[in-house]
């Protein structure tokens, strides 16, 4: 089971920062398929925050199908966050090694290079709607 | 589990140009609200904004002199039944001190219908709180938990708290934000807790009701109010009408620029010369208080302008 | 709500019945030495023989001796018997100025009353309660000051205004009368010193008017009178004497306050009264006379006296119980 952790100061709205969170879980191994995440009651009597926000976190995850809630039990995490196998992510990373010396060669700053690859991954990913993996 | 869209067709209170008026000058007026069942409301304001006053007409310890205050479609005023699904902590948790908690739920079971008494065992148990020590021995915190336990006792489906943890130390705050937190998630009771500091309850609320100078300022649900309301800074501008605000709410100028705090209609600025930001709920109801905060004047002081 | 009100004050009421002991305890010696004195000295059987009729021979013996004695070696009871009138208000103050006051005082009006409770129920539970528990109390003191004050009485009457207040029922009338008036005092005030305070001063204010201007009047007073000249003496010691003096004989009252007699005087009966007649208070024959409520009117008094505070009990009650429901 996880435990939730605040930061009150961050400008990510808290329902956020749990779903975050849960996928960092996921991302790090400490969350499986199956796993019981915490109960409303629990997280909202611990962090003392609305249950309906803890609400909305839920249900956002399930909206993502990460998890699903089954009534009377609790909400469970039903897939990981990981998809490709690794072996392609292998391949991914050597051409992206490569792009990145030719970018360096090219005279891009650090900061050149990130706002190139944000607005690439801006107009690639959130533009036309792409398939479904 | 409850579930959040269940019970949205229910109001938990409904007042209509609810007024008091104690002598001469009017506590709270022109008072509208209808706050929906399941959600956790916050009423902010300054001291003396009538915050108490708009409690005790809702609890049924004030007869309004104007207008009317419903709870669960009933006038809470004189009538037991009503009052037995209120639950109410008043300012400063009055209890008698010379009571213990045992006795005080003895006393809950004696004069309310609806009884839960080893709920309220249950919760004063797993606190660690002395049964047989008078409460008035007990912390701040610890009082205002035994409190909060005698209101959920009667398993009431609206909470009333006034400033339940204005007088506690930031530990024995959290504690009882906790706790209420926690029995609202198993019981989806509806709660209106008042408080002169925004700061506590900022993650608990979803609605908020700000008052200021007797009326009501702002209301709504917490999500509508931030995503209707914009910080906008751009060149200084006396303009009326900027295309996208219905309402400036708050505006400061520098000799160079103009900062407003505006409730938008809906299409966000565009034009290139306004950064537009989003608010946090501070400074909302900062914003609200300042609007209808009076101050005199400098020719009241006869100090140059 | 009646554990409620026991459990408030419960604390108070075993302080008050402890008081009460102790008090009995302290008064139990000296008035079994009155009564036992009154006996042995043979004053209760020359008291008994006293024929009751209002003017009586000189000659007839009415216990003066035995009855100085008496009240020589109990002169000090007199200070005792204040105590007894101060019993009813210490009441009031007690149980009455705080009922309501301490609520609102103390903010637990706020708690109470959003129970499950009506204010009229918690106010009729309380008020009612209270005024039991005061009767019950004002019954037993009662009882107790009657029956120790017996002896002191039987020499010296209780009508005279001092003694009235704490013999028969009326100290019952008067603490509840108290009771009723601190609660009044306390729901409107609102704080309990205060309130204590008002009670305090009303209740010694309500009392006086009620002795000096209501008392004399609940029945017209009787006269007696004899003639200066008659071997004669009034014998009204147990009786409530308005005024006494001479009048003359168109019946005018002529010399305040003083008594005359020429029984038994040289120059003859007829000589008497001739310094008055002499001054111009005539015309002749001149008479003792006296204007007095008698002993035989006790229980009347009392009663009328107790109906009045009742009524005014009844009345401070329900204006307490209306200010009760305008409390925010």
């Amino acid at each position: 089971m996880i435990e939730f952790v605040l930061d009150g100061r961050s400008r990510v709205s808290t329902y956020m920062q749990l779903v975050l969170q849960v996928k960092q879980a996921l991302r790090v191994g400490l969350l499986a398929p199956g796993d019981q995440l915490p109960r409303v009651r629990e997280v909202a009597g611990s962090l003392a925050i609305n249950p309906n926000t803890v609400l909305k976190a839920y249900r956002e995850l399930e909206l993502e199908g990460l998890a699903e809630g089954r009534p009377g039990v609790g909400t469970f995490i039903t897939r990981t966050l990981a998809g490709p196998s690794l072996t392609s992510q292998v391949d991914l990373r050597e051409d992206l090694v490569g792009w990145l010396r030719k970018a360096e060669a090219a005279g891009l700053g650090r900061e050149d290079i990130t706002a190139l690859i944000e607005t690439t991954m801006r107009a690639v990913l959130d533009g036309p709607a792409r398939e479904e993996t | 589990m409850n579930d959040v869209g269940a019970d949205m067709t229910d109001t938990a209170i409904t007042t209509s140009g609810l007024g008091k008026r104690y002598k001469r000058t009017w506590a709270l007026q022109d008072c509208t609200l209808h706050l929906p069942t399941g959600r956790i409301a916050a009423l902010v304001g300054p001291n003396g904004a009538g915050k108490t006053t708009l409690l005790h007409l809702a609890v049924g310890l004030l007869a309004p002199d104007a207008g009317s205050v419903r709870v669960f479609g009933q006038d809470p005023y004189g009538n037991t039944k009503a009052l037995a699904e209120i639950g109410f902590v008043a300012q400063d948790n009055p209890l008698y001190r010379d009571f213990t908690a045992r006795e005080l739920i003895t006393l809950g079971g004696k004069l309310n219908r609806n009884w839960d008494a080893a709920l309220a065992r249950t919760r004063l148990s797993d606190l660690g709180i002395a049964p047989d020590l008078a409460v008035g021995k007990l912390s701040g915190g610890q009082r205002a938990q035994v409190a909060l336990a005698l209101a959920l006792a009667k398993r009431p489906r609206l909470l009333l708290l006034d400033e339940p943890i204005a007088a506690l130390d930031p530990l024995a705050r959290h504690e009882f934000m906790q706790a209420l937190m926690g029995a609202v998630a198993e019981t989806g009771t509806t709660v209106l807790l008042s408080s002169h500091l925004l700061a506590d309850l900022e993650r608990a609320c979803d609605y908020l009701i700000v008052l200021q100078t007797s009326r009501v300022q702002l209301s709504g649900p917490v999500d509508d109010l931030l995503e209707s309301h914009r910080t906008l800074i751009g060149p200084r501008t006396e303009a009326d009408r900027i295309p996208g605000v219905a309402e400036v709410i708050r505006v400061s100028h520098t000799d160079r620029q103009s900062t407003l705090l505006a409730r938008v209609d809906g299409t966000l600025p565009t034009d290139p010369a306004w950064t537009v930001r989003e608010v946090t709920l501070e400074d909302l109801v900062l914003a609200y208080l300042a609007k209808a905060d009076t101050r005199a004047t400098r020719t009241a002081w006869e100090v140059k302008a | 709500m009646i554990w409620l009100t026991w459990r408030q004050h419960r604390k108070q009421v075993l302080y008050t019945a402890i008081a009460l002991a102790v008090l009995a305890a302290v008064m139990l010696p000296t008035g079994l030495s009155m009564h036992h004195v009154f006996t042995d000295s043979g004053l209760a059987a020359c008291l008994a023989k006293v024929p009751t009729t209002p003017v009586i021979s000189a000659n007839v013996n009415t216990c003066g001796l035995l009855s100085n004695e008496f009240q020589r070696q109990f002169n000090g009871m007199g200070f005792i018997a204040i105590l007894f009138l101060i019993l009813p208000v210490l009441v009031g103050l007690f149980y009455g100025a705080p009922l309501v006051a301490r609520e609102v005082e103390h903010g637990t009006h706020r708690f109470v009353w959003t129970q499950g409770v009506s204010r009229r129920r918690w106010a009729a539970t309380e008020f009612g309660l209270i005024g039991a528990v005061a009767l019950v109390f004002a019954t037993a003191y009662s009882l107790g000051v009657g029956w120790w004050s017996g002896p002191l009485i039987s020499n010296g009457g209780r009508m005279g205004q001092f003694v009235f207040d704490f013999e028969g029922v009326v100290p019952i009338a008067y603490t509840l009368f108290a009771v009723a008036l601190g609660v009044l005092v306390g729901a409107v005030s609102k704080k309990v010193l205060p309130a204590m305070g008002i009670t305090l001063a009303g209740y010694a204010v309500v009392r006086v008017l009620i002795e000096v201007f209501a008392r004399p009047r609940y029945q017209s007073p009787l006269t007696a009178s004899f003639s200066v000249t008659s071997n004669d003496q009034f014998n009204t010691p147990d009786a409530w004497t308005y005024s006494q003096g001479i009048v003359n004989g168109a019946g005018k009252l002529v010399q305040p306050g003083a008594q005359m007699t020429c029984a038994g005087q040289s120059g003859g009966a007829g000589t008497c009264g001739d310094q008055l007649a002499q001054q111009g208070l005539g015309p002749a024959p001149f008479s003792n006379w006296e204007k007095y409520q008698p002993a035989s009117r006790f229980w009347e008094f009392q009663g009328i006296e107790t109906g009045i505070f009742l009524a005014l009990t009844v009345i401070l009650v329900c204006l307490a119980f209306r200010r009760v429901r305008g409390i925010s």
